[in-house]
């Protein structure tokens, strides 16, 4: 995979602020799997930690543009509120319990009306999709919705065709 | 006790990293793959360019280090007189744990 594919994978914002430098550090070679495993999960922490959002979004901003100086201190300032607070956790922490009731209930009620299979798998996609379904209310608080999008409803995606598989070669 | 946030071990995962990058720093201005070389070279360790801007990232966020303007593709950071504090402190406690160990070590 090309280092330009790759770099396609942040936020535009970081590869407006750190794109030519990585291109420079990754060069023009094969990677190695630890490198491509580093991108990779650089790129999942560019999208989700607040940090990376706050350095890259103040400094996105064009230096001389009118009245910067004051919007990026107010971006500054409004970028330490962007990290979840106590009763954001507590939110995701309510979605999540609720949800992975409402599926091991759900998933009781189908093993116990004859369909196990489909029981079982609920029971056990209780944790991850509640897990998932939880992270706008607090990990991911304050991001982009597109990348909320992508990424909660990509990982809904793929566990729920891992339980039907797992239910369909049951 | 100072707060979490203003402590390098703060920084999770990217602690060690973030370590390395003011070190390497402590001496004058870098840039990216100037870092990353002079990292290899005291601590042996790769620091792969998603760890490397992750942390760099964390730094500027935080005010440890900073930005100068871009020389050709590439743009310089250096540490600024908060970056230096966070970073003496992290080595002094380093370095009394060290003392705990090499004591603990000359006992045995």
């Amino acid at each position: 995979m090309k280092p330009e594919t790759l770099l396609r994978l942040y936020p535009a914002e970081w590869r407006a602020r750190y794109g030519e430098e990585f291109l420079a550090i990754l060069g023009s070679g094969t990677l190695s799997v630890q490198q491509m495993v580093d991108v990779f999960s650089g790129a999942i922490d560019a999208w989700l930690s607040p940090d990376v959002h706050e350095a890259t979004r103040i400094d996105s901003l064009e230096p001389n543009a009118g009245g910067s100086k004051m919007l990026k201190a107010m971006l500054a300032c409004e970028g330490k509120r962007t990290r979840y607070t106590k009763r954001d956790s507590l939110v995701g922490s309510g979605v999540m319990l609720g949800v992975t009731i409402l599926l091991c209930w759900l998933g009781v009620v189908a093993k116990h009306s004859g369909w196990t299979a489909a029981g079982e798998m609920m029971v056990s996609m209780a944790f991850p999709v509640s897990l998932t379904l939880s992270m706008p209310f607090w990990v991911m608080k304050g991001q982009p919705w597109k990348a909320q999008v992508v990424i909660v409803g990509g990982t809904l995606v793929l566990l729920v065709v891992i339980g039907w598989l797992s239910y369909a070669f049951s | 006790m100072k707060n979490r946030d203003d402590l390098i071990e703060g920084l999770g995962r990217f602690s060690e990293p973030a370590l390395y990058i003011l070190i390497s720093l402590a001496d004058g201005p870098k840039h990216g793959y100037a870092m990353t070389q002079d990292i290899e070279a005291v601590s042996g360790q790769s620091l792969g360019p998603g760890t490397l801007y992750g942390a760099i990232a964390r730094l500027e966020a935080r005010k440890w280090i900073e930005a100068l303007p871009a020389e050709e593709r590439r743009r310089p950071y250096k540490i600024t007189a908060a970056g230096k504090r966070v970073l003496r402190h992290r080595l002094e406690s380093l370095r009394a744990v060290a003392r705990v160990g090499q004591v603990r070590l000359a006992g045995t």
